[in-house]
């Protein structure tokens, strides 16, 4: 299968060069920083495409299950605790041995009145990095199953309507629960290696970018993979089957309901989990991560790379996060000065709506898929060409 | 107190909205409406008032949705009432007529507003997400005219000169990017639609955010009311005018922008339903909302009707902004909130419906201002604003989607 | 295989205060080759949408082969075995031929290995004469070749009853005698067909039952040449103002 071979090799080809890329002459912090950012842009265009390019739904709240995942791990880290003896002030919950503590949000510390009456020697530690970002993923994929069972019988415009008004209602309670969430001035998260990292023999500052790029690098290996066997087995086939016409998928024997809310799930924890690393790794959160402009930002990425293509969408957002940041520069042309901040989104803006008028398919789709379908198309033509026969 | 009864009417609307379409369909009825029903029955008298619905089922007239609807609201009000009587919406009545009132005149702008989205739909078949934007601009606009371009130019002049850019920007991106959809040029139009008035929402913000900066700009008010006291100047008992502000019966005091902005709102409606219902383009214009190809027949080019359907929606949008920058400071984001808002409108009022805008426009309007003016804190009340009405949105989706005046979908 | 029995027993169907369909009563023994007819508004379409789950019946049961599937959710019944094709084509636009193909076969054979369905599927398509068109997306078919995918997709479904809804319309007279070939030839391999067409001709030369729906009432059921005379037919055909004129004459196909 020549295909088959020229898809493997590809994909193999693409994780060597993002493997080796930070030891290359493109070993700098920014650009590090910046490949980081772009993965993490990768995962969620393509797993929006997956939602709505590949299932049809049409869904603005991705970005909402992003935060879920990143305020998920935040406020485990800010309020849960796990103690060695039981504190007696705080909620808490007893865990083989160890007790599972929460804080409260307002009023005095209930852990540190609680540490006065404790056994001297209690230990009281913070849950590792990793079971917040499990459960971040998890929650998000909850919240998914939920919304995806409620936009069930919602058509297209009313579903962009409906999540639309999720995300933003999230926005609000986050914004305005400044107890819990530290509202608008970000809650702030410890680093993905608090302690620092040694690896082969190389120590890491907790702050160097090299970790946070391979775990993020991990990641989007990880959900690319799940994401292009999923669309490659009966369930890609039953939701663009769904997408297409509902009722005449049911009427094959296509469970409808069951796929339509799965894809939901899946898709959510994807963005939940891509959200609770980043949130790591960034270090602070803020409520502005759910501004409709950062979800608009995702669609572009993923519509001028392929909104049904899973490897599109992902080339479509690396590729825009590295132009977006090396158009920063401003430049002056005389005597005007074009403050390129703004200006390069303004170009993109353009670039999305010139592409969705006269490339519908994107910009990297089509020519992905010059080489996966040559073979297939040659064999048409061929077939076509031949004398008919009846 | 009030948290158990919050806690008890949305646990029997919730049985009551899920279970009642049930219980109409095995009775072989006519499920349209039954959720919404059940849903209030629930809310308003709990087991009781389901009981009576499911053991009577009768035929959902207007009555059995508005008097549980009334109920539930009342009950609300009392167990609010009985929770914080400190709170001002309780004990200071002239309080809450103002907020009734400002909220109403919002709401009166709100709705013109949501008559754009609304009369754009009912003739392209498409949600613009951009409309937000086309507000954000008229307000620029007449900041802008009226201030740094021609310092001294009659706001009102530029009130008009914002209507016009702004509809002249939604014919050209109709032109451009929506006339596509009905000559098969472009795939699935309903996502395209969905995806390019996205696109133009994007595209139009950054850009006045590069051409203005982000500074807030507030423009002066338009007017300055004369000094005038009524009945008497020793007693003006009913109405007590300045140049900023006009009160009445002693206790309703408004902004005059705010009061100049309902009038402009109330004009431009008596304009548009002048428009609408007696030009014969108004005519052909809801023809074409009607029967697309029988408005086609009859001699109506209905391309041409999509491109004025089109600019005359972002053209109220427009005006809405315009109206509500002398009320509002104005930065290149304001659109977002003012979309937001005309989408629950038009979800409320039934999508395609032109009462059905105005009236949601006046019952978010007041929703807004009576939740920013009685939640108990007031800080997070403020910070809520957003919010009320993405929460309406979300029961109107989930309980009626036609909304209050729509069609069946 | 055992003897394939639909039981469909006093369907009756209310819309709000309209009876669409009054105390509907049939069986289908074996593989039979039934066409159903009726003028515009007779209920044809309302009990397609019943038999395959779309819509429920006010009263009335359906059993397919010794199961109860009324309750049940369209894609069961489709798994269970009664599959249908819509007036108009529904063909997945946007996915290739093969892929259309494969979409019922997966749903009924969740474990099989996807090559053997492949196979499976280049049989159908090359039994449709559109082998050659297999990786070619849906879109780019013409409505003649849109209408063979759709019976191609139900021979994947491979279903017990197949339930066509106006085959014959607007299609090419070459395709036509495709579709013919179709309906006789998985007929003799032992599937049911229910077919509703407003083609008379070819209804009477194809069917060897006639089932006949008026205002929602079945008012005839039994051989063709039987039903033709029935005047409670002729009089529900002459008696409403439809579109199609009576034509009893019997015809063979175009050939």
């Amino acid at each position: 299968m020549k295909r088959r071979l020229v898809l493997w090799g590809g994909a193999a080809l693409g994780i060597l060069l993002l493997v080796v890329a930070p030891f290359t002459f493109l070993h700098q912090a920014y650009l590090v920083h910046i490949g980081i950012v772009a993965l993490f842009y990768a995962i969620l265009a393509s797993s929006w495409s997956l939602l709505a390019g590949y299932a049809g739904q049409f869904s603005f709240g991705h970005m909402a299950f992003m935060a879920i995942g990143a305020y998920t791990t935040g406020l485990i880290g800010k309020f849960v605790r796990l103690a060695s003896a039981p504190t007696g002030t705080c909620t808490e919950f007893p865990l083989g041995g160890w007790y599972l503590v929460l804080q409260n949000a307002t009023g005095p510390n209930c852990l540190e009145r609680g540490m006065a009456q404790m056994p001297p020697g209690s230990l009281i530690v913070q849950p590792p990095i990793l079971v917040g970002i499990l459960a971040g993923t998890l929650l998000g994929g909850i919240f998914g199953w939920l919304i995806g069972v409620l936009v069930l019988r919602l058509r297209r415009t009313y579903l962009a309507l409906f999540t639309i008004g999720f995300s933003e209602i999230l926005r609000v309670a986050i914004n305005a629960e400044i107890d819990i969430t530290d509202g608008p001035n970000g809650l702030e998260l410890d680093p993905l290696f608090p302690n620092g990292l040694t690896l082969f023999g190389r120590y890491f500052e907790p702050t160097d970018k090299l970790p946070p790029y391979f775990v993020m690098l991990g990641l989007f290996v990880v959900s690319m993979w799940l994401m292009s066997w999923l669309a490659s087995s009966r369930f890609g086939l039953f939701i663009r089957a769904i997408r297409e016409d509902q009722e005449a998928a049911a009427a094959l024997g296509v469970h409808v309901v069951r796929y339509k809310v799965l894809v939901f799930v899946v898709t959510s924890m994807i963005a939940a989990a891509a959200g609770a690393v980043q949130a790591h790794y960034i270090g602070v959160i803020t409520p502005n991560i759910l501004l409709i402009l950062q979800m608009s930002l995702v669609i572009s990425m993923a519509v001028i790379g392929g909104l049904e293509s899973l490897v599109g969408a992902a080339i479509g957002a690396i590729l825009l996060e590295f132009a977006l940041e090396f158009l920063r520069r401003s430049f002056t042309i005389g005597t005007l000065t074009v403050d390129m901040t703004t200006w390069r989104l303004v170009f993109f803006g353009i670039l999305l709506m010139l592409t969705l008028r006269f490339q519908r398919n994107g910009l990297i789709h089509p020519l992905l898929e010059r080489i996966t379908r040559a073979e297939a198309l040659r064999e048409t033509v061929a077939k076509r060409q031949a004398p008919a026969e009846v | 107190m009030l948290a158990y009864v919050l806690l008890w009417m949305v646990l029997w609307a919730m049985v009551g909205g899920v279970m009642t379409p049930r219980i109409y369909a095995r009775k072989d009825l006519d499920v349209a409406n039954t959720g919404l029903a059940g849903a209030l029955m629930g809310a308003a008298l709990g087991p009781f008032g389901l009981a009576l619905l499911w053991w009577r089922s009768p035929k959902l007239t207007g009555r059995w949705l508005a008097t549980p609807g009334v109920l539930a609201v009342l009950l609300f009000a009392a167990a609010f009432a009985r929770t914080y009587p400190g709170n001002l919406c309780v004990s200071n009545g002239s309080f809450v007529v103002t907020q009734v009132v400002n909220g109403l005149i919002l709401g009166l702008i709100y709705g013109l507003m949501a008559l754009g989205l609304t009369l754009i739909f009912s003739i392209l078949g498409v949600v613009s997400f951009s409309h937000g934007e086309f507000y954000m601009i008229g307000g620029m606009l007449v900041y802008y005219m009226s201030v740094v371009w021609l310092p001294g130019l009659n706001p009102l002049v530029a009130l008009v000169g914002a209507a016009l850019i702004t509809f002249l920007i939604g014919v050209v991106f109709e032109r451009l990017f929506l006339r596509v959809m009905n000559t098969g040029q472009v795939e699935r139009p309903g996502e395209y639609a969905i995806l390019v008035t996205f696109g133009l929402a994007f595209f139009l913000q950054y850009l006045t955010l590069a051409l203005v900066g982000a500074t807030p700009k507030k423009a002066p008010r338009f007017l300055d009311y004369p000094r005038l006291d009524w009945p008497s100047p020793e007693n003006p008992w009913l109405l007590r005018m300045r140049a900023g502000t006009v009160e009445f019966l002693d206790t309703v005091s408004i902004a005059t922008p705010r009061v100049t902005a309902a009038l402009i709102a109330m004009v431009m409606l008596l304009i548009l339903m002048w428009f609408l219902y007696r030009t014969w383009i108004g005519k052909a214009l809801r023809a074409v909302s009607e029967d697309r190809q029988a408005a086609a027949v009859t001699g109506i080019n209905p391309d041409t009707m999509n491109t004025l359907a089109f600019g005359m929606g972002t053209m109220l949008a427009g005006l809405s902004g315009a109206s509500l920058v002398q009320v509002f400071s104005w930065v290149p984001w304001v659109g977002t909130l003012a979309s937001a808002r005309a989408f629950v409108i038009i979800v409320l009022g039934g999508m395609g419906s032109l009462p059905g805008a105005f009236v949601g426009g006046l019952i978010v309007g007041l929703v807004e201002a009576l939740g920013a003016g009685c939640i108990p804190d007031p800080q997070r009340a403020a910070a809520y604003i957003p919010a009320y009405g993405m929460v309406i949105l979300t029961l109107v989706l989930l309980l009626k989607p036609t909304g209050l005046f729509g069609r069946e979908l | 295989m055992a003897e394939i029995a639909l039981d469909v027993n006093q369907i009756s169907k209310n819309f709000g205060g309209l009876q669409a369909l009054r105390d509907v009563t049939f069986q289908v023994r074996g593989p039979e080759l039934i066409g159903l007819i009726g003028p515009n508004g007779a209920g044809k379409t309302t009990l397609t949408n019943i038999l395959d789950g779309v819509i429920k019946p006010s009263s009335g049961t359906v059993y397919l082969n010794g199961r109860r599937i009324d309750p049940l959710p369209p894609y069961a019944i489709a798994r269970a075995g009664l599959g249908r094709t819509f007036q108009v084509t529904r063909a997945f636009r946007r996915m290739t031929v093969m892929e259309n193909l494969l979409v019922p076969a997966m749903a009924k054979h969740p474990t099989a290995r996807r090559s053997d369905l492949e196979r499976r599927a280049m049989e159908v398509l090359e039994f449709l004469t559109i082998d050659h068109l297999r990786y070619e997306y849906a879109r780019a078919l013409s409505g003649g070749q849109q209408k063979l995918l759709e019976l191609g997709r139900l021979l994947m479904l491979d279903p017990d009853i197949i339930i066509l809804d106006e085959p014959f319309a607007g299609v090419h007279p070459r395709l036509m005698e495709v579709i013919y070939r179709y309906i006789t030839q998985v007929n003799a391999q032992g599937k049911a067909f229910i077919i509703i067409s407003h083609d008379m001709e070819t209804i009477f030369t194809l069917s060897r039952r006639l089932l006949v729906l008026n205002f929602g009432e079945l008012i005839a059921d039994g051989d063709p040449e039987v039903v033709r005379r029935d005047p409670a037919v002729i009089q529900a055909y002459l008696g409403s103002d439809s579109d199609e004129p009576w034509q009893p004459e019997r015809r063979a196909p175009t050939a």
